[in-house]
């Protein structure tokens, strides 16, 4: 193979998609290697649920192209069927067809013309990988929630994919399920080499199970935005040009224009915490108390609450240094050009 | 009576081959005009069963245009006429049934890798009781319905007389009582089939 191992599994290039002339998605390049975990994250509305559509081939993007194992996807209806029965999707909330669960999760094995006998093996199969033993002759429709949501998982497991997107699939589940689905979710990756796109919006969730995570923010992909992202209003008052957020008021070094509202975020390496205010040359200052403390490879992450919550990022020897606890008061400090508008 | 089950069995079944399709088709995609192909399709299962007689007959007597075919009078004139009847209602009953399925089953059957046709028809499934009461409604147009079977069939003893055109005659012919009877015939035969389609529709949920 040797170049062909260099190819991407899943490659999306210059993708822009509108809605109501409303521009949704912008998203100039997103590589996915075969067998890594993935997560997208981003409120609501960001455009995660549009993007995992345009990879998993439901979607025409308005631009741009989307390649599958180093081909580029056109428009023709038969090359996108045929990709796309190397994927599957697992809805939110997944749409159970109103018959058994043996057939909802036979469907796929059908459109791909898999045999009687193999398809109730394989059926039994992903039944008890979702913990959902001789649940064959069930009405889809009589399910519980979390039922019917392990069913959409088994649907998909029983096709093997070589690529699997998951739609904020623990959204409605309780706590049980969410470690079943999570066990289950790191089993096939491990296993199979099943590659994982999954959509979520619980930032822990992202960080325990994928191997990069995407920060979809306003229908772009933003980098290392996973902390201290805040939107708000832009403002200008005289020579000053400031971000409020509605709680508090962050100064920005870049001429912000015309733009009103919009999103900013500070990496969290460029946060200084001190236990005094000093006279610098940071023109954003914050008095907070510490909430949260992660170590994390030799460095300690601290979550700040001050009007906003500051997510801060020191050496652990600073950290020692300085003995902070939780509840300590301490000041946030950063530059106004460490604010990254979005 | 087995002659007039016959017939509307015959034209309705040619209609659901023909309009449950075409119902499909209007009923999942969007195009312009769509909402005048529904408000004719309405008006259509409102279309009195004489003006169907008339066309029918201006277009299949000896001489009209279609007058070679020698369909005027004979069977295949009376299920002509039914499946007329018949074809907007199972039409438009599908549309709504089509309508009425969840948008996400499309999505679902093309993420599992189904084709086209694998879609259009995981679709009909899942408005398969619906969509049998669209033909079961459409049964009950055909085998109902008097003016256009009297005057496309002409209302021949064995050979064209159904139900309804037989009490039409017993009716004029004084004979009341007798009239009276196969109405009660053609009631039962109505109130069998909306037992039928009762049970297909709680068997649905």
């Amino acid at each position: 193979m040797g170049e062909q191992d260099k190819t991407f599994q899943l490659e999306l290039k210059d993708i822009t998609h509108r809605y109501d002339g409303k521009t949704v998605l912008a998203v100039e390049h997103l590589p996915i290697e075969r067998g890594k975990i993935y997560a997208l994250v981003g409120p609501n509305g960001a455009g995660k649920t549009t993007l995992l559509h345009i990879m998993s081939l439901i979607l025409r993007p308005d631009q741009g192209h989307v390649f599958f194992k180093g081909k580029r996807i056109g428009q023709d209806e038969s090359q996108r069927t045929h990709a796309r029965r190397s994927m599957t999707v697992v809805l939110q909330n997944p749409y159970l067809f109103n018959s058994t669960v043996r057939a909802n999760i036979e469907y796929g094995l059908k459109a791909r013309g898999v045999e009687r006998r193999k398809r109730e093996r394989l059926i039994r199969e992903a039944l008890e990988q979702v913990g959902l033993k001789g649940f064959e002759s069930r009405k889809a429709r009589r399910l519980s929630g979390g039922e019917a949501q392990l069913v959409g998982l088994a649907r998909g497991l029983v096709l093997k994919p070589s690529v699997l997107f998951l739609d904020e699939i623990t959204a409605n589940l309780d706590v049980k399920h969410v470690s079943q689905l999570e066990q289950v979710i790191t089993g096939i990756n491990r296993d199979r080499g099943t590659t994982i796109v999954m959509t979520t919006h619980i930032l822990s969730q992202a960080s325990r199970l994928a191997h990069q995570v995407f920060s979809l923010f306003d229908g772009r992909i933003v980098p290392s935005g996973m902390y201290n992202l805040f939107e708000g209003q832009f403002r200008h008052d005289g020579q000053e040009q400031y971000f409020d957020t509605g709680r508090a008021q962050i100064h920005v070094a870049r001429d912000i224009g015309e733009m009103e509202r919009g999103y900013i975020s500070i990496n969290p390496e460029d946060i200084i915490v001190a236990e005094q205010r000093i006279h610098s040359s940071a023109r954003n200052v914050f008095l907070g108390k510490i909430s949260k403390i992660i170590e994390e490879n030799g460095l300690v992450q601290l979550e700040v609450q001050a009007e906003e919550t500051f997510r801060v990022q020191i050496t652990r020897l600073s950290f020692h240094e300085m003995g902070l606890t939780l509840g300590s008061q301490v000041f946030v400090i950063f530059k106004a050009s460490s604010v990254h508008v979005l | 009576m087995g002659r007039s089950v016959r017939f509307a069995l015959t034209a309705t079944l040619l209609a659901a081959v023909a309009g449950v399709p075409l119902g499909f088709v209007i009923g999942s995609r969007s195009f312009k005009g769509k909402p005048a192909v529904i408000t004719l399709l309405n008006t259509l299962m409102a279309l009195p069963t004489v003006v169907v007689g008339l066309l029918g007959y201006a277009f299949l007597s000896r001489r009209a245009p279609l007058g070679f075919l020698d369909m005027i009078f004979s069977p295949h004139a009376v299920i002509l006429g039914e499946f007329l009847l018949s074809l907007p209602v199972i039409t438009n009953l599908t549309v709504s049934a089509v309508q009425a399925v969840d948008k996400r089953a499309y999505l679902t059957a093309q993420t599992l890798g189904a084709s086209r046709w694998m879609v259009a028809w995981t679709v009909l499934m899942e408005a398969r009781f619906a969509l049998l009461a669209a033909i079961i409604a459409g049964f009950g147009r055909a085998v109902s319905e008097v003016g256009s079977a009297m005057m496309l069939g002409g209302n021949i003893r064995y050979y064209t007389r159904t139900m309804t055109t037989a009490i039409a005659l017993e009716v004029s012919k004084g004979e009341f009582g007798f009239g009276l009877a196969l109405g009660f015939f053609l009631l039962a035969v109505a109130f069998s089939i909306n037992i039928l389609f009762h049970y297909f529709q709680v068997k649905g949920r």
